[in-house]
């Protein structure tokens, strides 16, 4: 019963009423509440310290087939200055590399090294779980989960178009749903450009949110709607993960409110949003629409986003959007990528990119980022990430924390960008600097209330001691790299940017009440039109402990459904 | 350890067979009528057949052997042990293992600075080179089978007449009602077995290769399709081109492992042809190669450390090299002081001849090959066989979990990685104090 005391730091913990310099104490891996006088077995001074809880991105692609392709494609990425990269000098590290898609040991290490406990794969294919559990299991101590993808599966797609206008087929999509995400051990759904993946494969190469797919005659509007209503009466906490129509077209920002009137007033988070926030105005017809959308999403209460914020340099962009990266795929530098079509129930693109400040598109895309992290009222509703490695490498968050917490910082940086950018754009004019507290709230406590894991991303008595303990320092880049001490699940994991200890972590997921009657259909559909045999589908607990490497499974609880 | 419910072993019990790329999960086995081995229960398949012939229908009463003489598991990790830890440039071959095996060995290798390839690296890296130098567009057998209407099989039928990969990917079924299967240089059998196909809306054909060669033939249909100006065009390969651009959904195939040297340049050239069809029309590449485990270690290796095999934690940190470290030419020139040896799946997979230290851990048939002076034999269990596991199907995307037909006596190859890999903790620490 090892009891720690962090004394003297200034908690900012957004779930508390203020940011009080205050001791914080842990035992047994959890928060705790211990009379100053008493006795403890350890005590870190935390004087001139911000104290957090552990970062959670909800929205990293550290897991699954697209993103061990990225690997494959990029063996270049894994290489400095063409050399191969040092073995790591700390004992406890085994050897692992990359920059935009490293090795998961090295994904975990260096999320770590940040202050980060917890990381969530976005885009998990039905068929390929077990794989996005294996990758996530062998990323050492953060705690995972993943969303599975649905509302491209061709099941679905004929249910939805089967069950007509009247939406006959609603409650056997829910049944389908609630067995989806039991059967791959998920923490909630995404849909990627939705029926867009599917209609990709009938050689349609472009999807309106009110258009039809080709195929099944049914639109991207009434595939987000039934997503979300479906997840809502099956009580799951996150909200449908939407990956909206149009994926860095100019002008698909008549999609992205198109999707929003689509839930209507359904919870729905717009993943990546800076990537559908595009407007046609202007010489290059491609023009900022942040603030347009920020109208929206403060207008809207149900919707919640994450930025995928870019970052300059190289990168690869790894996407179910089959339909979106081979269109974007001339834009591939190097000039390669891979795509796929995947068991008739989603796809894969990895292309890879590099974001040039002087581009003129590339150094709208920054823009249009910051703009809208600085202009939607309501941080509870926005997610720091990058998209990694979409947008740039989670290891960038220092620097984008800079960017939005330090405005002299920002127009520096916005100078030197490609000129009609730098000198027009509306963001020269936003002064807003976010505060420490909304730093706490975009990369922990939203997060975790967005994904209803209600003992993490805050640090109240009861909550699960993942901690990261900050050095205050004016330059915040700086500060957020390095924190001085890092904890996980109470055990001390990094000092000072070196780990020290790497426990396997944990799996999130839902286990939502279904019909169980829906196997029959599942398994009739599977015998016709499948590849795997229906009985090898579900993945039980011993084989995720298996798949996870025997991480801590931690079922979040489900809500009391609208049914 | 979890244990997996075992069948009742007089009746027959559904199965997932590890012993090809297509991980067929809807076998049934049974113990054959003499009771001394398994058969499937219904249908056919040659590489099922060859994998189960070599188990008993209990397990096997093989023990760790040092110098061909039998000795406890813990003398065997000892001396295997030794053997790494004198070591200078271990080679770790073979590979073939599943998910579990695979992590295991990532770090033993780390440990030992192991350089690491499988047993036929060449087609594996094939599809690792053309990956790296252009990417490609890839399908799978649940798309093929409910949206294929061309199938072109490069190079011959997959995995030979007999095989099930044409019931896998749904000839002769009503999910597509017409579907054309093309074989492209393939053998006198390989056409005999396509007019086995013929019928129920399936219709065949053969087209011979340009010269009698594949390269030049498959560079001709990249070119012909790419309205590029070429000549005078067989016409077999025009029709073939028509038929590419008139198809709805075409998957070109072939089995890595069967094609040429210099079989990337292959892959590069049809990922080309895919490409050419997707601006107008849907197609997808079938890759189907990196059996017994080899496709397998290499997702797990890649995942693990940012890069694929025939790589190592050396010296000057994470090298991949993709033509130097090829374990043949290695052991050739002499660049290795020591082989471990891993083959779970295949008995007839044995380590190439080599007077260098060898430790193999493998399926009990290999004791043979490691019963010189200067080896170490650790029979471990099969996957699927006598343990659970997981395997990546060929295709890439899905991984299968294994049952067992039989709880084994002998470790699993993971188990036996751990002990060996703290024995050359431990004999480090030793030397070093």
């Amino acid at each position: 019963m090892t009891r720690l005391r962090l004394r003297g730091g200034r908690v900012v913990d957004p779930t508390q009423p203020a940011d009080d310099v205050r001791d914080l104490c842990v035992q047994d891996g959890r928060i705790v509440t211990i009379d100053p006088r008493e006795p403890v077995d350890e005590e870190i001074d935390a004087d001139g310290c911000v104290v957090m809880a552990g970062g959670i991105d909800l929205h990293t692609h550290i897991g699954g087939g697209k993103i061990n392709l990225a690997r494959l494609l990029m063996p270049e990425d894994h290489r400095t200055r063409g050399n191969p990269i040092a073995l790591p000098e700390n004992p406890l590290e085994l050897a692992s590399c990359g920059g935009c898609v490293p090795g998961t040991l090295a994904t975990g290490y260096r999320y770590v090294e940040m202050g980060y406990t917890a990381a969530f794969e976005p885009a998990m294919i039905a068929s390929n779980a077990r794989h996005a559990h294996m990758e996530m299991g062998d990323t050492p101590i953060l705690d995972h989960g993943a969303y599975v993808m649905l509302g491209n599966d061709e099941l679905f797609l004929q249910l939805l178009a089967e069950g007509g206008a009247s939406g006959r087929n609603f409650e056997t999509i829910r049944d389908y749903m609630g067995w989806t995400i039991h059967a791959t051990k998920a923490m909630g759904v995404k849909v990627v450009n939705p029926a867009g993946i599917s209609a990709f494969k009938f050689n349609q190469r472009k999807l309106d949110v009110d258009e039809n797919h080709v195929h099944w005659q049914v639109t991207p509007r009434q595939v987000v709607h039934t997503l979300a209503r479906a997840l809502r009466e099956l009580g799951v906490p996150h909200p449908l993960h939407i990956h909206g129509s149009n994926l860095g077209s100019a002008g698909n920002i008549e999609s992205t409110l198109q999707t929003i009137q689509a839930l209507e007033g359904l919870p729905g988070h717009l993943t990546h949003i800076q990537f559908h926030a595009y407007g046609v105005e202007g010489p290059k017809k491609f023009s900022s629409a942040a603030r347009q959308l920020a109208e929206a999403v403060n207008a809207n209460p149900n919707i919640s986003i994450d930025v995928g914020q870019i970052m300059f340099g190289q990168t690869v962009t790894a996407s179910g959007d089959t339909m979106r990266q081979h269109a974007q795929s001339g834009l591939a530098n190097p000039r390669k990528w891979i795509g796929g079509d995947i068991e008739c129930e989603a796809g894969c693109g990895v292309v890879p990119f590099k974001y040039r400040e002087q581009s003129y598109v590339n150094a709208l895309q920054w823009v249009i980022g910051l703009e809208i992290f600085l202009l939607v009222d309501d941080p509870w509703r926005v997610v720091l990430t990058t998209d990694h490695p979409n947008g740039g490498p989670f290891t960038s968050y220092p620097h984008l924390i800079r960017l939005l917490m330090d405005r002299s910082f920002r127009e520096e940086q916005l100078a030197k960008l490609h000129p009609d950018v730098a000198t027009n754009c509306a963001l020269r004019s936003i002064t807003r600097e976010l505060t420490l507290r909304e730093i706490a709230i975009m990369t922990r406590a939203a997060p975790a209330r967005l994904l209803g894991l209600v003992d993490r991303g805050h640090l109240a008595p009861g909550a699960a001691a993942d901690i990261a303990v900050y050095r205050e320092q004016a330059d915040r880049e700086a500060m957020f790299t390095t924190p001085e001490h890092v904890f996980k699940d109470g055990t001390l994991v990094a000092r000072a940017g070196r780990i020290t200890a790497v426990p396997v972590g944990g799996t999130h997921f839902v286990e939502p009440d279904y019909d169980r009657a829906i196997e029959k259909t599942l398994r009739a559909h599977l015998a016709a039109h499948g590849s795997v045999n229906f009985d090898h589908i579900a993945i039980g607990h011993d084989d995720l402990c298996r798949c996870c490497n025997g991480g801590r499974l931690l079922p979040a609880a489900c809500f009391e459904g609208a049914t | 350890m979890t244990e997996t419910p075992l069948p009742p072993s007089a009746r027959s019990t559904r199965w997932t067979c590890p012993f090809c790329v297509l991980l067929c999960d809807d076998l049934s086995v049974r113990e054959n009528p003499v009771g001394n081995g398994f058969e499937l229960a219904a249908g056919t398949c040659a590489p099922a057949e060859a994998g189960l012939a070599q188990f008993g229908t209990a397990p096997s009463a093989a023990t760790p052997r040092v110098d061909g003489r039998p000795c406890p598991l813990d003398d065997a990790v000892a001396a295997a042990a030794r053997a790494l830890v004198a070591s200078r440039q271990p080679l770790f071959g073979g590979l073939g293992t599943d998910v579990a095996g695979a992590r295991a060995l990532y770090r033993l290798a780390c440990d030992t600075g192991a350089i690491c390839d499988p047993a036929d690296g060449d087609a594996l890296m094939h599809g690792v080179r053309a990956l790296q130098d252009r990417g490609g567009f890839t399908t799978t057998l649940a798309e093929v089978r409910n949206r294929a209407d061309l199938i072109v099989c490069v190079g011959g039928l997959p995995f030979g007449p007999r095989a099930d990969f044409f019931r896998r990917c749904g000839l002769g079924e009503a999910t597509v009602a017409q579907r054309h299967v093309v074989v492209l240089g393939g053998s006198a059998n390989d056409e005999a077995a396509l007019a086995a196909l013929t019928g129920r809306g399936v219709t065949t054909e053969s087209v011979s290769m340009q010269g009698g060669d594949l390269f030049s033939t498959v560079a001709l249909l990249a070119a012909v399709l790419a309205d590029r100006q070429v000549g005078a065009v067989p016409p077999q390969l025009a029709t073939l081109a028509e038929r590419l651009r008139a198809a709805r959904y075409s998957v070109i195939v072939a089995e890595t492992p069967r094609l040429p040297e210099h079989g990337a340049l292959l892959i590069e050239t049809i990922d080309r042809i895919v490409a050419t069809l997707n601006l107008a029309t849907r197609s997808g590449a079938l890759w189907l190669g990196g059996g017994d485990g080899a496709g397998t270690v290499n997702q797990v290796f890649t995942w693990l450390s940012g890069l694929p095999l025939r790589s190592r934690a050396g010296p000057a940190g994470l090298e991949h090299e993709p033509l130097c470290f090829d374990a043949q030419r290695l052991i050739d020139d002499a660049a290795v002081d020591s082989l471990l040896w891993v083959s779970c799946f295949d008995a007839g997979c044995v380590p190439p001849p080599t007077d260098l230290p060898l430790i193999v851990l493998g399926h009990p048939g290999l004791a043979a090959p490691a019963g010189r002076t200067g080896t170490v034999f650790v029979p471990v269990s099969t996957p699927g066989v006598g343990s659970a596991g997981h395997l990546f199907r060929g295709d890439g995307g899905a991984v299968l979990p294994l049952v067992p037909l039989y709880r084994d006596t002998l470790p699993e190859l993971a188990d036996v990685l751990v002990r060996l890999t703290q024995a050359v903790k431990s004999l480090r620490t030793e030397a070093s104090a």
